[in-house]
Order: C-alpha cells, then sequence, then structure tokens
C-alpha cells in the first residue's frame, strides 16, 4: 500500500516507509485524510438516508382498509345475559347484554390474533389457534394469552342505534375498560 | 434401426467423424469426446456450464454415503421450484379477487396447471427437508471446521431463507390456510421488542403504532389484505430468489476455495 | 493436492482409494443419476397427491385449529410455553445466529471430515438434542397430535371441538409462596440470573484448570456458549415446569414476562 498518507501513530511507530507524499511532519488530520473522510461521510450518508427513504416508501399515507366504526342495530335487538355473534363474520366483534349495559368486545386474540369461538355451553371463549379461553366479560383465564380481549368505544347515534367505533380500544390491564366510552348503559 | 445396426462400424465412425469434424460442430464443442484423460479435462473447463464445476474431485466426496447427496438435491429442488415457479406466473395474479380463482383455474381449466402447482409446492416442501438433513450431514461430519467456517454460516442464511421463501409463497393460493397461517406468522413481528406495537419496549418508542411497525411493514397496513399478498408475491418472486440464487452460488463457489468436499485427509493432517 | 495417498482409506480401515478421480465421469455420472431418481419421485409425488386447497381466506373466521406450514409448526408449538415476541422473535434469532457461531466456538479440531462420536462427543450430543428434541419433535407433535382448541389429540382419536383440559397456571413465585409485584420480580431476575450464570461458574472453577478444551476455548468463547447452551436449556426447563408444575411465567417485568 504504498499511497498510505501516514497518520502520527504511524509515523512513529516502526512500520514500512509511508508513500513520500507524507514524509513531511505528519498531522493527525492531513488534507488527504479530510478529503477521504469526507468521501465516505458522504457515502455513507447517501445509503443511509436513502435506506431510511425506503423505509418510510412501505408505510403508505393512506391505508384503504375498511372503516373502523359500524352501526350495530338498536339496543332492544340484543336480548340480555347473550353474547351476541351476528357481527363477528363482518366486523370481529361480539356485543354482550348485561343487565345495566352493553359492551362491543374484540374477537380479535390477544395472544396471537386468530378469532375465537365463543361456547355459550362452556361460557367462555376459546381461541383455535392456542387454546386460549376468556371469560365472557373478555378476561383471559386460560392458555397462553397475556391480557384480556379488548372492548370497543360505544355509544348511541343520532337515531338511537348503537354504533362501534373499532378505532378506539380499551384495554382491561391499563384500566381502560373504567372508561364510560367502552361501556354503554341502557 | 436394426438396418443401421448391420452396417459396418467403420461407416458410422465415419457418420459421426463427419458431424464432428463439421464447421458448426466445432464452433460449439472446441474438444472430442474419446475417453482420454484430456477429454476428461476439456469436458469440465471448456465449456461455460461444467467449468464451474472441479475437473477432478475427492474420492470419498463422490460417495452418497458420505455426503447423502442433500446438498446437491436441495440445489436441484431449488432449481425445480424456480422454473416451475416461473411457469405459474404466466396464469397468477396477486389480486385478491382474483389470486384464489387463478387457483382454481390452475386446478380444472389449465393443462397440467395442476400438475405443475403441485410440483411447485412439493418441490419447496422437499426442498425444507433436505436443507435440513444436509445441515445434519454438515455437522455431523464437523464439516463446518477450519477452514469451512464461513460457508456454514452461508448455508445457515440459506436454511432462513429457504423457510422464509416458503413462507412467503405461502400466502398466494389466498385460502384460509394460507391467510391464517400467514396471520399467525406475522403476528409475532408485532411482538418484536422495540419495533413491534405489542412488544417489549416499544412504550419508549413514540413513533411505533399498528400501522407504522415491524408487522405493517411486511404487511403494507394493518391487517392480511390485498398489499400483504402484492408484497409477499414480490418478496417471493423477486426479492428472496435473486438473494438466494447469489448465496448459493457464494456457497457453491467457496466450497472448491475451501478444499472441495471436506473429507478425512485434511482432518488427519491437521490432527497429525 | 497431490493424488499420490491413500491416506484417507487406510486410516479409516477402508480399502485403499486413490485421493481423486476426475470429476467427468466419477461426479457427474452419480448426480445425473441421483437427480433422475429425485425427479422420478418428485413427478410421481406430484402426481398422485394434489397441493392443499382450502376455501378462500375470510378474516373473519378462524379453522379450528389454525396451523402455520409445518416447518413453523415447532414454533407454534413453543407458542404454548412461551409470550409471542420469545417464541416468533427471540428463540428462531438465537437458533441462526447460534448457528452461525458454531464454528467458531467450536475449538476441536478432531471430527473434522469423518463421521465419529466419541471424539466430538459435547458437540454432538448438543445439536442433535436441539435438532431433533426442540425442532423436529416439536414438529411431528404439531402436525399429527394437535387438534382443536390446540389441545393434544392422538392421531386416531376424533377432533372433540369441546374437549375440555383445564389449565390454571400460575406464576413460579406464586408456587414459591413469594407474593408482591416487586418481590416477585426480584424473585424472578434472581432465578433467570441463576440459570444462565451459576451452572458455567460451577463448571469453569472445577475445570477450567485440568480441562485442555476449555483452556483452548478461553474466556470469550465459554461464555458465548454458556449463554447459548443455558438458553436453549431453557426451553425444555420451560416446558417441563409447564407441564408437570403448571408454571405460567419464571420472570414477571412491568415491560415483558418470561
Amino acid at each position: 500500500m504504498p499511497d498510505t498518507p501516514c497518520t502520527a501513530n504511524e509515523a512513529s511507530a516502526n512500520k514500512p516507509p509511508c508513500s513520500p507524499c507524507c514524509e513531511k511532519p505528519a498531522h493527525l488530520w492531513g488534507r488527504r485524510d479530510v478529503l477521504v473522510g469526507l468521501g465516505w461521510f458522504t457515502v455513507l450518508t447517501g445509503l443511509l438516508a436513502s435506506g431510511a427513504g425506503f423505509v418510510r416508501f412501505m408505510f403508505p399515507k393512506v391505508l384503504f382498509e375498511p372503516s373502523n366504526t359500524f352501526k350495530a342495530g338498536y339496543p332492544w335487538e340484543y336480548s340480555v345475559g347473550a353474547v351476541d355473534s351476528r357481527w363477528i363474520r363482518d366486523q370481529r366483534c361480539w356485543i354482550i347484554r348485561e343487565p345495566t349495559g352493553i359492551y362491543a368486545l374484540s374477537a380479535t386474540c390477544t395472544h396471537l390474533g386468530c378469532t375465537p369461538v365463543w361456547l355459550s355451553t362452556e361460557d367462555k371463549f376459546k381461541c383455535p389457534c392456542h387454546g386460549s379461553g376468556f371469560h365472557r366479560d373478555g378476561v383471559n383465564y386460560e392458555g397462553p394469552a397475556p391480557r384480556a380481549l379488548e372492548r370497543f368505544k360505544i355509544y348511541l347515534a343520532d337515531d338511537g342505534q348503537i354504533v362501534v367505533d373499532k378505532g378506539k380500544k380499551f384495554i382491561f390491564e391499563k384500566g381502560g375498560w373504567n372508561n364510560p366510552e367502552g361501556f354503554l348503559v341502557v | 434401426m436394426t438396418g443401421i445396426k448391420e452396417k459396418p462400424d467403420t461407416e458410422k465412425q465415419d457418420l459421426t467423424d463427419h458431424i464432428a469434424q463439421s464447421q458448426i460442430w466445432k464452433s460449439i464443442f472446441r474438444h472430442g469426446f474419446t475417453d482420454t484423460q484430456r477429454n476428461r479435462v476439456l469436458q469440465m473447463t471448456a465449456g461455460f456450464l461444467l467449468h464451474t464445476r472441479p475437473v477432478r474431485v475427492w474420492t470419498h466426496g463422490i460417495r452418497l454415503r458420505y455426503t447423502w447427496g442433500a446438498g446437491g438435491l436441495t440445489f436441484l429442488m431449488y432449481v425445480v421450484a424456480c422454473i416451475t415457479g416461473i411457469v405459474l406466473m404466466f396464469y397468477y395474479r396477486p389480486v385478491p379477487e382474483y389470486a384464489y380463482a387463478d387457483m382454481k383455474y390452475l386446478k380444472f381449466d389449465i393443462p397440467f396447471g395442476m400438475f405443475l402447482r403441485n410440483m411447485h409446492r412439493w418441490s419447496a416442501h422437499a426442498m425444507v427437508i433436505l436443507v435440513l438433513v444436509h445441515m445434519l450431514r454438515v455437522f455431523l461430519t464437523g464439516s463446518y471446521k477450519k477452514p469451512r467456517e464461513f460457508n456454514w454460516v452461508i448455508g445457515v442464511c440459506l436454511l432462513t431463507l429457504t423457510l422464509l421463501l416458503s413462507f412467503t409463497g405461502y400466502l398466494l393460493p389466498w385460502d384460509q390456510l394460507a391467510m391464517w397461517a400467514v396471520t399467525v406468522g406475522t403476528n409475532m413481528a408485532r411482538a418484536t421488542p422495540f419495533v413491534g406495537h405489542e412488544g417489549p419496549f416499544a412504550e419508549f418508542l413514540p413513533f411505533i403504532s399498528p400501522s407504522f411497525d415491524a408487522r405493517s411493514f411486511l404487511l403494507g397496513g394493518t391487517l392480511v389484505g390485498p398489499g400483504t399478498l402484492l408484497r409477499f408475491y414480490v418478496l417471493h418472486c423477486v426479492v428472496l430468489p435473486v438473494v438466494t440464487t447469489f448465496l448459493v452460488f457464494v456457497h457453491f463457489y467457496r466450497i472448491r476455495k475451501d478444499g472441495g468436499i471436506s473429507g478425512p485427509m485434511k482432518a488427519l493432517e491437521e490432527e497429525s | 493436492m497431490t493424488a499420490s495417498g491413500t491416506v484417507s482409506g487406510t486410516a479409516l480401515g477402508k480399502a485403499a482409494l486413490p485421493d481423486k478421480v476426475h470429476a467427468w465421469p466419477g461426479l457427474l455420472r452419480i448426480e445425473g443419476l441421483v437427480t433422475l431418481v429425485a425427479m422420478i419421485v418428485l413427478c410421481v409425488w406430484s402426481i398422485t397427491i394434489d397441493a392443499p386447497l382450502e376455501e378462500p381466506a375470510n378474516p373473519s373466521i378462524t379453522p379450528n385449529p389454525a396451523k402455520a406450514p409445518w416447518y413453523f409448526l415447532g414454533l407454534q408449538e413453543l407458542l404454548v410455553y412461551f409470550d409471542p415476541w420469545i417464541a416468533g422473535v427471540l428463540i428462531p434469532g438465537f437458533c441462526i445466529l447460534g448457528l452461525m457461531a458454531i464454528p467458531y466456538l467450536d475449538v476441536n479440531p478432531q471430527g473434522n471430515g469423518y463421521y465419529t462420536l466419541k471424539r466430538r462427543a459435547f458437540a454432538l450430543s448438543t445439536f442433535l438434542f436441539g435438532f431433533f428434541g426442540l425442532w423436529i419433535i416439536p414438529i411431528i407433535i404439531g402436525v399429527f397430535f394437535r387438534g382443536p382448541g390446540w389441545n393434544l389429540f392422538w392421531p386416531w382419536e376424533e377432533w372433540d371441538i369441546h374437549k375440555v383440559v383445564s389449565q390454571n397456571n400460575v406464576n413460579l413465585s406464586y408456587l414459591l409462596g413469594i407474593k408482591g409485584y416487586w418481590a416477585e420480580a426480584i424473585f424472578g431476575l434472581v432465578f433467570l440470573g441463576a440459570w444462565f450464570v451459576l451452572p458455567p461458574l460451577m463448571l469453569w472453577q472445577k475445570k477450567a484448570a485440568t480441562n485442555p478444551t476449555i483452556k483452548k476455548m478461553g474466556i470469550a468463547r465459554y461464555v458465548i456458549t454458556a449463554f447459548l447452551f443455558q438458553s436453549m436449556m431453557l426451553v425444555p426447563l420451560k416446558i417441563f415446569a409447564r407441564l408437570v408444575l403448571h408454571v405460567k411465567y419464571f420472570l414477571v417485568l412491568p415491560w415483558f414476562n418470561v
């Protein structure tokens, strides 16, 4: 490597002689070092910037996904004490009518996102993927699910119908179930 | 046919000679085919395809009892999957509206369509099995040891790529099997530490959300939907095969550079 | 690279063979034959068995059981025992990195290029345990023994969707009577720390001076090997604790559980 410029360390150490261009008193940062450094800096910055640009490229600003809110009919259509599965197919959520009110439970297992099944005879939700079980209020009690099923925001529209907003989730473990928006008093 | 056999051998010799001496033949094959030492070397070196192989190989290295042939068979399965995959691309559209219908079309309306799909599927499964068997053989014979350490590392990369190729291909039929295998698989990305929105420590990175994390990077959205199908298709048909093919060639090149198929001779030399 | 010696044959007690042969026809003929047999098998397989195709994808209905492709069923099996980020991210990541590290951790020069068990007892038994015990067998369990609700069924047993298996798992700290959030967290940290530090440390103190292999490895290789080995053995430990003692977690922290 005859063209290797000398650095201060190399000049003092007993190494093979450097190229004649820098046999002058060695500087820690010679002109060539600075230019080479700038060159590498430019290349690496460019690569990093394009890498970051690519990552951003992969996240669209608009997602064409189904709307988060849907109208779930009138409160009297739901019988007290029942877990209603009529919206499972289209909206992946259960509407559960208690004596005091109504809540909407997400049908997405908190373990890996499968859709649990409501087993009315055993009074529980059971996930087919890894066997997680949930009570009717959504609290997990068996299997690998790390936390309870999520509840959705639920409210009455002006026309008296129930509206479920799946964009707003209430998580039991974070105290979300105490939020009045997650429980429709009727 | 029998008539030709009855002709004297000299005349047949003359005919083959006539072809082998022609300008066209000699422009393609630059050597003869009589079994001589010289021709055995030329057969390997004169053409493009075979020059990638060594002229002479270790005797133990061609014994199936030693190699199980697993590495070569893995490559064969990869080639079969590539060829059948390219053929299937003529009929497959990576859009939810069409993908499943194209599967049915392949099955019922396209001659040999189902056969090619089966061949693609089973060669991919065989490739996964064989790559595991190959790794087992290489470990049992200690072939990852000096000087072949880095080739083992490349091999581990290829094992990972094989699994990724299989997994991305699994979504493309767009049936229930595909949908839920990929839902379960990509939901693990959701739980990745730091970069998954439900993973540990994600709460310390405020910009991580369901629509901006490791999972939506794979899915192109928050659900397994049209974006996911297209992304997996591009990964399956372009990105992963290109990377895999490149690494396969590095893997093969290094076998030769590291001294050919591993064998007991070198080991005994080093130990003594 | 000379073709003179016949060391290999005689040293392994086999008939003497020449060191090298011409690739043409020696190697290429075998490759051609193997290719032919493999292609015949693949064609017969493709003619007789159709690739599966189920109903069109439907995000609202999860098939029961929902199984990953067979080569990932080992990981799906681990999902029963570990949280998703461990089973799906950490363990596969450790597998890949650990496999890559093997050639740099194994300092034993013996057994390079031939089959031997007794010259590489530790390396082989560890690898074979990981390969078959933690990879192949979980795949077999996942493929043949898991049914609805991810419950265990015999292959010949009818799948009962309503099969009830009681799974009331508790944390290890609770089993040992440790109460209180931070007490449990500290217990978990101490337990896992002891698992990773104590056995390797005891082995090092006992053997470092005398065992030539450990001496040759040096401290850095030893620490990495021990860490990877203990990580691997944590998997069967957790499975054992879950199945026998019904332990849910060893370690419970505000951010993650193990």
